[in-house]
């Protein structure tokens, strides 16, 4: 906040001076978040480290590693290799068609070793920087031209074919939803929202034929989780059973029943916000919601005051991916939208999501740290 | 930031909305480009602002789910009926409805051979699950020319889920049952069996096949599973006491000819009916035929007095014994003297049974005997039952050695449902072990007169209280019954005195009977504390006492003050007779 003016030495900060743009007040939110995470994960093992919380703050560790090197590199070179990364990001999800490892009946990661890489992640923020990208030297007029919107409109086709083809509904939904995301911001028309979900919504008969049993019996519960009590319908069930149990304040820390008695399915992952709302209560859920809530909002302003197009998409998109993380898993656990297994952002016991996230957010560090770049056309220092 | 932001609003033109919206140098701002900074503007505002109600709709939510509860769960769980099991065969209780024999839901586990891929590999990894089987044997199955072959029958879940768990293509769960038998060996001989395919092979289990198949309901047998319980504890002690190799017993309800107990030792555990032995498997309550011994007095004098060839005044002369043919008859407890028919009873004569015998004769006591059941096969719910071995011709040395148990063979049922109407007022009524619906509606016959039947009662009850079964009296149960101790055939078909078939029969209370209860010991050896003595009133008797002093109070039999006797008179007057009699020598 203290270099509103114009830095004419901006380009070339040197690192030091960079860390110290690093908005710390966003990271401290992340750490709140991440250990308010910890914490549920120790409970979810009984009160034990092992075997999710030492290893997510390990996780979370180099994570922070992560955001920080990501955001105090030059925003110019996160859209100069934009495309780079998001044609990587396509060579690995046909990749894992080829050679993915069958992991919970769907083919969805590739491993490295060190690490079971996702691509449906690394798609995530390869598109949101492409997308930005593109838009980043459009002008209103040529947003409007519906040939001009053929480019982006494949850019997110491809990996949300693939991604539906793994299959991860889920995820499919994210990348479309954060890519429509950008596509508002940029100005496309509102009819041209308008038409497209009115497709969407004639195509879902269609669409209902090509999806998976599991998937069809997922979206049948979420109309009406009590048929089938113990089958399909039981996370929902459990989950909302544990949810009212935890009342005003909760049960207290590692005293959820629900929980604890294995009750509750995917505790440590998709459903730890249950588990977490157990035992903490109606006000520590609210009171996540809030980090949340100061998250998403932080995010958004610093894409508002980037100056340059890019930084604000990129910084509009990242926040928003985190956004959907957010409200696709709470409203799930909630019975609001059908169990997707999508993880609750910073919390869920996994790899993966987290690196993801953190490397969303160090570029939306590196937004407000470069917010006063002036991005050429092409991601060079002028027009 | 929030500042900048709106600082933005006064922002000069750009040229395209990636370019310096926020510029705040001077300049022109042409409509074209305001219009496009405005719709950037208003696009943040909305998007934030649905961003903003998803999360309000999150929230509202988490409150309503977390303290309002007005999620749509209901507070109160309807009453969710099970999913009831359908057995193939209806379980077995006893009268007051314990589980005799049951159900269980099990699977087994078989193979399809043309299935296997590699036989080998499958019964090396089958074996890791099932280590009771023989790897050998497995594989010859599954190396079969069939397209079905049993592995093991009746997993339990654990199994189950082992096997399952090797994932052998093949393999296949069939649902079955398996019988269980919760009281295991206590009324094995009754309840009876199962072969795998759950048919009954053996006791009601056989007999009643077609009922349990056909109706689901429980068979409700007249067994009372405590009564069962402490008759065979009673028994298993004197057989445990007096080394016997085995014993039989029974407790039968005079009115309505139920059996409440019938015990068998040595017995088996139906739970592991390959462990089993023929002899175990043997019930003697039923299937075994034996010569009674002086029990069979009873019968004797009932016959008597029924037919009036003797009174309860008449005597018969003790003092010799009876020389016929090339036997001899004597008596065990001489009293060498006349003897009235009461102590004929008492002191358990041999020699006065056959005088009285003799008097009524052969047509008389065979009509008798027949009506009171002991010449044909028992009728009863049990496919082990034997037939008496009756004599044939039937002399008058059979007419004599009869009189006293001896001769004739029945089986303890044939026993026990005799004597029953004896002292019930002299009605036969065929055993059953299925529980009576209605006690008015009773099969039975008149076989005897009501006196008669009174007689036999005041003539039980002295046996107890001046004869050879005192060790059987019960304080308050007014006990009356009979000793009975027989020598076993040899294998020559001579007696040994050693093998002895010691019983005791009793009934009580001997002035109403209620029930009868038999014990018998099969060769019982006497201990020190029986001064050697290996008889009825000696090994039978006692256990019959124990069992009644612990039934009777189960059963609601209201022990009595033992105050003066029924009829002091006639005791007195039978006492009177015999002191009499014997100082008359």
């Amino acid at each position: 906040m203290r270099t509103w003016h114009l830095d004419s030495t901006r380009h070339r900060m040197t690192l030091g001076r960079k860390l110290g743009q690093v908005s710390w007040p966003l990271v401290m939110l992340l750490v709140m978040v991440a250990g308010m995470g910890f914490a549920a994960l120790f409970s979810a093992a009984g009160g034990s480290l092992d075997p999710w919380a030492s290893r997510q703050m390990a996780r979370f560790g180099m994570g922070m590693a992560i955001l920080l090197v990501v955001a105090v590199t030059d925003l110019k070179i996160w859209m100069r290799y934009a495309y780079v990364l998001y044609a990587l990001g396509m060579a690995l999800l046909v990749a894992v068609e080829v050679v993915g490892t069958i992991g919970m009946g769907a083919q969805r990661w590739i491993d490295l070793g060190f690490i079971q890489l996702q691509p449906s992640e690394v798609m995530k923020i390869a598109l949101v920087l492409s997308l930005a990208r593109y838009f980043h030297s459009a002008d209103l007029y040529a947003v409007g031209r519906p040939l001009f919107l053929l480019p982006p409109l494949v850019m997110v086709a491809a990996p949300v074919a693939f991604v539906l083809k793994q299959p991860d509904l889920g995820t499919a939904m994210m990348l479309l939803m954060s890519s429509a995301v950008i596509f508002f911001m940029a100005g496309v028309r509102w009819w041209k929202f308008a038409f497209v979900l009115v497709s969407g919504l004639a195509a879902i008969p269609l669409a209902w034929q090509f999806l998976h049993e599991y998937q069809k019996k997922r979206v049948l519960t979420f109309l009406n989780p009590e048929s089938d009590p113990l089958g399909a319908g039981y996370h929902i069930m459990q989950s909302k059973i544990a949810l009212g149990s935890g009342g005003l304040f909760g049960k207290g820390f590692l005293q959820g029943t629900q929980s604890h008695l294995n009750f509750l399915p995917e505790k440590q992952t998709d459903f730890i916000f249950t588990m977490l709302a157990e035992e903490w209560g109606m006000a520590g859920a609210l009171f996540l919601l809030l980090l949340y809530v100061l998250i998403i909002a932080y995010g958004y302003a610093i894409a508002l005051r980037s100056r340059s197009q890019f930084g604000r998409l990129v910084g509009l998109g990242m926040t928003s991916t985190f956004f959907l993380y957010v409200f696709i898993n709470i409203a799930m656990v909630m019975g609001l939208l059908p169990v997707v297994g999508v993880p609750l952002p910073l919390i869920s016991y996994g790899g993966t999501a987290m690196l993801t996230l953190l490397f969303g957010f160090g570029l939306v560090v590196c937004v407000w740290v470069h917010r006063d770049s002036v991005v050429g056309r092409r991601g060079g220092d002028d027009g | 930031m929030t500042l900048r932001f709106f600082k933005g609003r006064r922002s000069p033109p750009a040229y395209f909305p990636g370019e310096d919206i926020q510029e705040t140098a001077g300049g022109r701002m042409d409509t074209a480009n305001r219009h496009a900074i405005e719709t950037g503007r208003t696009r943040l505002i909305v998007t934030g602002a649905l961003f903003m109600a998803a999360f309000g709709i999150v929230a509202l939510r988490m409150v309503d789910v977390t303290v309002l509860k007005a999620g749509q769960e209901t507070r109160h769980a309807g009453i969710r009926h099970s999913v009831e099991l359908h057995m193939q065969r209806a379980d077995i209780v006893d009268r007051n409805g314990v589980a005799l024999a049951t159900s269980l839901p099990t699977v087994s586990v078989y193979a399809n051979p043309t299935e296997i891929i590699d036989a080998e590999d499958a019964a090396a990894e089958l074996v890791t699950a099932l280590p009771e089987l023989s790897q050998a044997e497995v594989l010859a199955r599954l190396r079969m020319d069939r397209s079905f072959v049993y592995l093991r029958r009746n997993l339990t879940p654990r199994q189950q889920y082992a096997v399952n768990a090797l994932g052998i293509p093949g393999l296949y769960f069939e649902k079955s049952e398996r019988r269980v038998y919760p009281h295991g060996r206590t009324a094995a001989h009754i309840v009876g069996l199962t072969d795998v395919d759950n048919n009954g092979i053996a006791g009601v289990e056989k007999t009643l096949d077609a009922r349990l198949r056909d109706f689901r309901d429980p068979l409700r047998l007249s067994i009372d599973l405590r009564v069962q319980t402490v008759l065979r504890n009673e028994l298993a002690r004197a057989v445990a006491t007096f080394r016997a190799v085995g014993a039989t017993g029974m407790v039968l309800d005079v009115r309505t000819g139920e059996l409440l107990a019938m015990v068998s030792l040595p017995d088996f555990d139906p739970n592991a009916p390959a462990s089993t032995t023929a002899e175990a498997m043997f019930n003697r309550a039923t299937l075994g035929v034996y010569e009674m011994g002086s029990t069979f007095k009873l019968f004797n004098t009932a016959a008597a007095l029924d037919s009036g060839t003797a009174t309860m005044k008449s005597g018969y002369d003790a003092s010799q014994p009876i020389r016929i043919a090339r036997f001899t008859i004597t008596d065990y407890h001489a009293k060498n003297r006349w003897l009235s028919v009461p102590e004929i009873l008492v002191h358990s004569s041999n020699i006065g049974s056959a005088k009285m015998a003799l008097d009524m004769g052969t047509e008389t006591q065979r009509a008798y005997l027949g009506r009171l059941g002991l010449l044909r096969a028992a009728s009863v719910e049990l496919p082990e039952v034997g037939a008496p071995l009756v004599p044939s011709p039937w002399r008058e040395i059979n007419t004599m050695t009869i009189s006293y148990g001896h001769g004739l063979a029945v089986t303890p049922l044939q026993m026990v449902t005799g004597v029953a109407a004896l002292v019930n007022g002299g009605i036969y009524r065929p055993a059953t072990l299925v529980l009576r619906d209605s006690v008015g509606d009773l099969p039975g016959q008149r076989v005897l007169k009501p006196e008669t039947s009174r007689a036999m009662r005041q003539l039980m009850r002295m046996v107890v209280t001046e004869g050879t079964g005192g060790k059987a009296d019960v304080v308050g149960y007014n006990v009356g019954g009979k000793t009975g101790t027989a020598e076993k055939l040899g294998a020559g078909g001579s007696y040994r005195r050693k093998s002895l078939l010691s019983s005791f029969i009793a009934t009580f209370p001997a002035d109403e009977p209620r029930y009868v209860v038999l014990a018998m010991i099969d060769e019982p050896q006497g201990t020190k504390e029986t001064f050697g003595y290996a008889t009825g009133g000696w090994t039978a008797a006692p256990a019959v006492g124990r069992t009644i002093a612990q039934i009777g109070p189960m059963l609601g039999v209201a022990p009595r003050l033992p105050a003066e006797p029924q009829e002091p008179g006639m005791l007195h007057q039978a006492a009177a007779n015999g002191s009499k009699l014997a100082s008359a020598q």
